[in-house]
């Protein structure tokens, strides 16, 4: 198909910051009419705030966007959408009370003598959804269908305002069937047949091979580069999400895992057939004390369902624990913590910080929750855990009664981190305990995990930053869709990993 | 970047969260000041203290009792509609409690004139007491389960108690707007030692909610689920357990300014105990600074905050507004309140507290 | 095309909710029809309409405000108000249609104030409503302290007006089945209602905003706008059922409609509109409103059951539908991997299990503690038995010489008090073995026997009700004579067809007689 080479769209030079945080440095990126052109990045690489730039959501403090080849700022999300920009999010931005229909013409309903036509409402959303080859009855309320249904819905809707040119399309297989997948694909296709250029964000490599043009990869904030699809091979793309270049991994033909100053204490859980339906199929696995476990996986692999998993967030559907001998009964926070496990979560916003409490109180609250309501620690306790733990990961704070979200993202992620360090476990489960942090901090974390092996902890890291897991374990377990795939210890070649993790053979 | 030592303070003083209470209280007495004489009179009678002040204590302990009770819910993102209606039944219990006898249709002579006894009731003081708490500690319970465990919103599940709580209370007594003549009762609401009884009920209570929120991680644990539950659950804190605990104590206390307010008119009336002030309680809370969508809270603003509705009451009475006219004062305070505490109140007297620092 | 039944319901099953509530009230009324004669008379069913328009019209405010996910708590400090301001200025003899312009503007305009505060400066909804309703109440004892009676021609034709009901009533004779006037401004009110929920922009607007008002926005919408609207419409439905009430009743006070609010609310959620938004029917809202005033006909006609009751089992009824609502709801659960799962039935299950143990448990610890304070109590008789009417002694009186004979006859406490005016001035009352006498001028008695006239006693405007006694109720026997008349009038208070000008006259008579110690 005949693109022109100077796109539809042209970001140059993107910067933009938040507080505390680069989120964007520097990124380029081009959209050619009638593309699709996959994004791709782990979490916090930066691609939901390239989108919210192109749609008005956030304004970039550096760089320019040209659409059509005239240069424009882009005010606010109805602009985008009158420059033809439409969005479809993951999480379908529809009313799912109103019906199909109602959905996909609110706001711009056919009128018959100053009251909604309901039954010319009715026929052209019928219409729209035809040209996607969906047939429903969209007299039914939206949130009675399926996720995939939702979704054609949002791009009907799209496709009928402003004469979109530009869609994009955030995750939007996460929640779909192969079939349903292969249902959007084929619109994707037809849209794009017609002109319409398509940007595709997934962190699924096989649909990216299956019907993306153009893949950009973002990491840490920067942009990494744009490739065509079919002259980009599987291995060499994971490579570049996660910060590898071939020529190394050619050099680096064998690593050796930290597995020498190993002194592997007993077991001190075991998981037999853990899993749970939807999230992680069962899986084996033991921890030991004084050893490191690193997991290796892309985005959505399971990575951080399996931790979830083992510091009993939610009942398994299906395996056991066992901890010191005796079967794990039931399931919370609560009691993991009490049993000597913890886990720094992924998600340090939603499921780490509380903003409006003091540095103080976040670094001593999981530590007081299971010493229980009674005991509370008194003021001058609480001021030793905090002041000791602010030195140990040199946490940046004008006193331990800041208030945690006025912190940046980085000390943010080290007061969660103390937390956990506070409640002094057995075993210590890390999601992404370095993400958003500087590179000097970074090696200061990875050393500190080490050295808790060294005291006798067991400790479980988690990264998507390859190299780091390499760096800081003793033993490798590798996970792909969900699944875990196998272990490695001692020797251990870092492309097989890859290649496991990728799922190329 | 040194700043003039005075210019530190004061910044440190506007951020307390005791600082715009006080300054609504403040603009309160100022009002009373400048526009009612003598308004600050305290006089000494038979060794007690009586004055306008004096009252404002007084008659707002109720809403003093509520409001402590209201802040550990508004703390933890919920709200409870209901505690007038618990007020009510509270009363209920506690009157039937000491005068079983208002039932009966023909009472014989003696007992007619044992139930007018001030020095009468049926059952101890003790037991009355015990009980009536413990049937509004059961109503907070019920609260707690609906919207905790059930997963109700915090309005809606309060609500049904609001409705159904009167109309049961009103069953208890059989719509009799029951009069109570035990004095030692009576005295709880009415008595003085020097200072209105109730106000060292108020000090008391208040005193131990402070140690049991403060000495314990209890307010702790309720701020955090009032900030972020998620978080607070890996870390380890049962959200469910802590607005269960939040809701039944709301409820107690609620139970508690019942037993005040019907001792002080020494009636126990169903329809009209409590009504309106579970608002009074909220908007209290709110005055005190508690976020209604939870997290921080202070028990000593709330106090100040249920002073300040009460001193704009009484200072209305005290300049000859009439009685429900009152009402419309209150609405009134309530929006200045709320536009003062709003985001855009807020972000101009940032800027304007910004501006002054660099200059 | 086979008729398949499981598909039609799961194509239909937003209008559950609607359906149960209709259901309910067939059901309840059919019941109620079965025991008590009294019911069968169609007059009964249309008397459900007649004595609430005014709920009806505040309650279609209401469901646009709650199906936003707003709330308006402001609905009765607003009515009060406009019966307040309205009587008052009828009063000082302003133009009717004028006041009533004037009063719906007074309602949207502080409509507005609170949509643009709940709006634009982001206060709940809950406060600021809240705020608006102790400003209108207190703003009406500014006005006035007392009762404003109005008496307006224009008043008197839209209250009194009967429309009659074809097939079920004699035009001939002016008798038969019939609904008032206001009757129709509220069923008009209606139909105007639901053309706007499902037929204008507005409408589909205020819908999306209770889905998701967040995309609602992202999808262009003028969200903010029509949530302004939304209690400008609010407030305009507040003020015209204050209107209807002040029409109705005839006079304005600060202190009607207390709890109105409630009913309100109450009367919405029952009619399968949820309190979260974006989902319910302005017609439910009519079925709400009719199972409300269905309930209280069934106490009524029990007899049995203290009036209070109608509380309890309007704040069980409502929390059985709330309560599943929000249960329902409650079933997208945000899972932990930051994906939407749906609870499953098993853990939905699970979860009620406990949360029904565990209410089930306090409900019993109450009901354990209620008891076991009954046991303590001294075994006293509660009900007292009613006396004989005595109206073969009223006539005898009337025989007698007396102008006006009254009695009063019921209560908590079973009381029956006789009383006899005679055109002299004296009064004589008897209750039981007790007797008071009285004696007034017989310029008083005139004073008295003309304001009777006046309020239409010796015409069709005033008649007898039939209703069995509740339990709290009085049955009221008033037989006038005068100028060669004598006409008796029964009523029961707590009975909804009273004529309203009824009471008056009760009161007249009230400031005239001696009174038995306390009430």
């Amino acid at each position: 198909m005949a693109t022109s080479e100077k796109g539809i769209v042209r970001m140059k030079g993107i910067h933009i910051s938040f507080p505390g945080v680069k989120a964007l440095e520097d990124v380029d990126f081009t959209l050619k009419k009638g593309e699709i052109h996959a994004l791709l990045g782990e979490n916090g690489a930066g691609k939901s705030t390239l989108i919210k730039v192109l749609t008005g959501v956030e304004h970039q403090s550096k760089g320019t966007i040209e659409i059509d080849g005239k240069e424009i700022s882009i005010k606010s999300p109805q602009h985008a959408q009158a420059l033809g920009i439409s969005t479809v999010y993951q999480e379908v931005n529809l009313c799912p009370n109103l019906t199909v229909a109602e959905n996909i013409m609110i706001g711009r309903a056919p009128m018959k003598l100053g009251s909604i036509d309901w039954a010319a409402t009715d026929d052209q959303a019928n219409r729209l959804l035809k040209e996607l080859d969906v047939h429903i009855d969209v007299t039914q309320t939206l949130g009675s269908y399926s996720v995939a249904i939702q979704q054609m819905a949002a791009i009907a809707r799209a496709l009928e305002i402003s004469s979109a040119r530009i869609l994009i399309l955030d995750e939007p297989t996460s929640s779909l069937t192969t079939h349903e997948t292969e249902q959007l694909f084929s619109v994707m296709r037809k849209l794009r047949s017609e002109g319409m250029a398509i940007i595709f964000i997934t962190h699924f490599l096989d649909q990216v091979y299956e019907i993306a043009d153009r893949i950009t990869v973002l990491r840490n904030g920067r942009l990494v580069g744009t490739y065509d699809t079919a002259s980009m091979p599987r291995l060499e793309l994971i490579a570049k999400m996660i910060g590898r270049t071939l020529t190394e991994l050619d050099d680096m033909s064998k690593l050796k895992l930290e597995s020498g100053k190993l002194i592997r204490g007993e077991a001190l859980l075991k998981a037999k057939d853990l899993g749970q339906t939807g999230s992680i199929e069962p899986f084996d696995l033991e921890l030991h004390a004084g050893e490191v476990v690193g997991l290796a996986g892309l985005l959505g692999s399971g990575r951080t369902e399996m931790a979830q998993l083992l510091f009993g967030v939610e009942k398994p559907d299906s395996g056991s624990i066992t901890m010191d001998g005796a079967t794990v009964e039931s399931f919370s926070p609560l009691e993991s913590i009490e049993r000597g496990v913890a886990l720094c979560p992924e998600d340090r916003k939603a499921a780490g910080i509380l903003g409006d409490l003091t540095v103080r109180e976040n670094i001593i609250l999981a530590l007081q929750a299971s010493r229980g309501w009674i005991k509370y620690l008194s003021s001058s306790e609480q001021n030793e855990i905090a002041d000791k733990y602010i030195k140990i990961l040199n946490i940046v704070t004008p006193s331990s009664n800041q208030l945690v979200k006025n912190l940046s993202g980085g000390n943010q992620q080290k007061v969660i981190l103390a937390r956990w360090l506070a409640t002094n476990p057995r075993l210590l489960i890390m999601d992404e305990p370095t993400r958003g942090i500087d590179v000097g901090t970074k090696a200061e974390i990875q050393k500190l995990v080490l050295s808790l092996a060294e005291e006798g902890k067991s400790c479980m890291f988690i990264s998507s930053e390859l190299e780091e897991v390499l760096r800081t374990s003793h033993r490798i377990v590798v996970l792909r869709n969900k699944e875990k795939v196998t272990e490695f210890s001692g020797e251990v070649a870092e492309r097989k990993i890859m290649q496991l993790m990728a799922g190329s053979e | 970047m040194r700043q003039p030592k005075s210019a530190f303070d004061w910044r440190r003083v506007t951020e307390s969260r005791l600082f715009f209470p006080i300054v609504a209280l403040a603009l309160v007495l100022l009002f009373d000041l400048i526009f009612v004489r003598g308004f600050f009179a305290i006089e000494a009678r038979e060794g007690n203290l009586y004055g306008n002040v004096i009252d404002i204590l007084r008659s707002g302990s109720t809403v003093i009792l509520l409001a402590l009770g209201m802040t550990l819910v508004i703390a933890t993102g919920g709200v409870d509609l209901s505690v007038g209606a618990v007020m009510a039944i509270a009363a209920s219990i506690a009157a039937l409690m000491m005068n079983p006898y208002v039932m009966a249709k023909e009472l014989p002579e003696n007992l007619q004139k044992l139930v007018g006894d001030p020095n009468f009731t049926y059952a101890p003081l003790w037991a009355v007491l015990m009980v009536t708490l413990i049937v509004s500690a059961f109503c907070g319970l019920w609260n707690g389960l609906l919207v905790a465990y059930g997963k109700i919103q915090p309005m809606v599940g309060t609500l049904i108690l609001m409705i159904a709580g009167r109309g049961i209370a009103q069953l208890i007594t059989n719509g009799i707007r029951i009069q109570i003549f035990y004095e030692p009762y009576a005295f709880i609401g009415n008595g003085w030692v020097i200072l209105p009884f109730p106000l060292y009920i108020v000090i008391l209570v208040f005193t131990l909610l402070w140690l049991f929120t403060r000495k314990t991680s209890i307010g702790l644990f309720i701020e955090s689920v009032g900030v972020n539950a998620r978080s607070s659950f890996f870390s380890g804190i049962d959200e469910k357990k802590i607005k269960l605990l939040a809701y039944t104590l709301c409820g107690l206390f609620a139970g508690m300014a019942g037993v005040l307010a019907s001792a002080n008119i020494k009636t126990s009336d169903a329809n009209n105990i409590g009504w309106a002030l579970e608002l009074d309680a909220i908007l209290a809370v709110v005055i005190g600074g508690t976020l209604m969508s939870g997290g921080r809270f202070s028990l000593l603003a709330s106090v100040i905050g249920a002073l300040v509705m009460q001193a704009t009451t009484t200072s209305m009475y005290a300049i000859g507004v009439p009685a429900n006219a009152v009402l419309a004062v209150k609405g009134v305070v309530v929006i200045l309140v709320l536009l003062l505490y709003s985001e855009q109140a807020r972000n101009l007297l940032r800027r304007i507290a910004v501006q002054q620092k660099e200059a | 095309m086979k008729l398949n039944i499981n598909a039609s319901i799961a194509n239909n099953r937003r209008f559950i909710p609607v359906v149960a509530t209709a259901v309910l009230f067939i059901i309840a009324y059919s019941i109620g029809a079965g025991f008590y004669q009294g019911m069968r008379d169609p007059q009964v069913f249309l008397n459900l309409f007649r004595t609430s328009p005014f709920l009806l019209i505040a309650a279609i405010g209401g469901t646009f405000v709650i199906l936003t996910g707003g709330i308006d708590l402001s609905v009765s400090g607003l009515v009060a108000l406009t019966t307040v301001a309205a009587s008052a200025l009828i009063r000082a003899g302003w133009d009717p249609w004028v006041v009533i312009l004037l009063m719906l503007v007074m309602g949207m305009t502080m409509g507005t104030i609170l949509g643009a505060f709940i709006t634009y400066m982001k206060v709940q909804p809950f406060i600021a409503t809240l705020a608006g309703l102790w400003f209108a109440r207190g703003m009406c004892f500014f006005i006035s302290d007392d009762a404003i009676a109005v008496d307006n021609r224009v008043y008197k034709i839209l209250s009194q007006t009967r429309i009659l009901i074809p097939g079920l009533s004699d035009p001939t004779k002016k008798e038969g089945a019939y609904i008032s006037l206001l009757v129709v401004v509220a069923l008009v009110v209606l139909a105007l209602a639901v053309y706007i929920a499902h037929y204008t922009r507005f409408g589909r607007t205020i819908y999306a905003i209770g889905g998701n008002e967040q995309s609602a926005r992202l999808m262009g919408l003028p969200v903010n706008s029509t949530k302004v609207l939304v209690y400008t419409l609010a407030g305009f439905c507040s003020a015209l059922a204050g209107l209807t009430l002040n029409i109705y009743v005839g006079s304005g006070h600060g202190l009607y409609a207390t709890g109105f609010e409630l009913t309100v609310i109450a009367a919405v959620v029952m009619g399968g509109t949820m309190l979260s938004g974006g989902s319910g029917y302005v017609l439910g809202t009519l079925f709400g409103v009719l199972v409300l005033g269905v309930t209280q006909t069934l106490i009524q006609f029990n007899g049995m059951l203290s009036s209070w009751w109608t509380n309890i089992v309007v704040g069980a009824l409502t929390l059985i539908f709330i309560g599943l609502q929000s249960f329902l709801a409650a079933r997208k659960v945000q899972a932990v991997g930051g994906e939407r799962k749906q609870e499953g039935l098993a853990e939905m299950l699970r979860r009620s299990r406990k949360m029904l143990l565990y209410s089930g448990g306090v409900i019993v610890a109450i009901l354990l503690i209620i008891v076991g304070v009954n046991a303590f109590m001294p075994n006293i008789p509660t009900k007292c038995t009613l006396k004989p009417f005595q109206q073969e002694k009223a006539a005898a009186l009337v025989e007698g010489g007396a102008v006006v004979v009254y009695e009063h006859n019921g209560g908590s406490n079973c009381v029956d008090e006789l009383y006899a005016i005679y055109p002299g001035g004296k009064i004589t009352a008897e209750e039981g073995a007790n007797r008071l006498e009285k004696q007034a001028t017989s310029d008083d008695i005139e004073e008295l026997l003309s304001g009777i006239n006046a309020l239409g006693w010796f015409t069709d405007t005033l008649y007898s009700t039939e209703h069995e006694p509740c339990g709290q109720c009085f049955t009221f026997f008033l037989t006038v004579s005068d100028q060669g008349q004598v006409k008796t009038v029964k009523a029961v208070n707590g009975g909804t067809d009273t004529p309203p000008a009824y009471w008056k006259v009760i009161a007249l008579i009230d400031e005239i007689i001696p009174h038995f110690g306390a009430p």
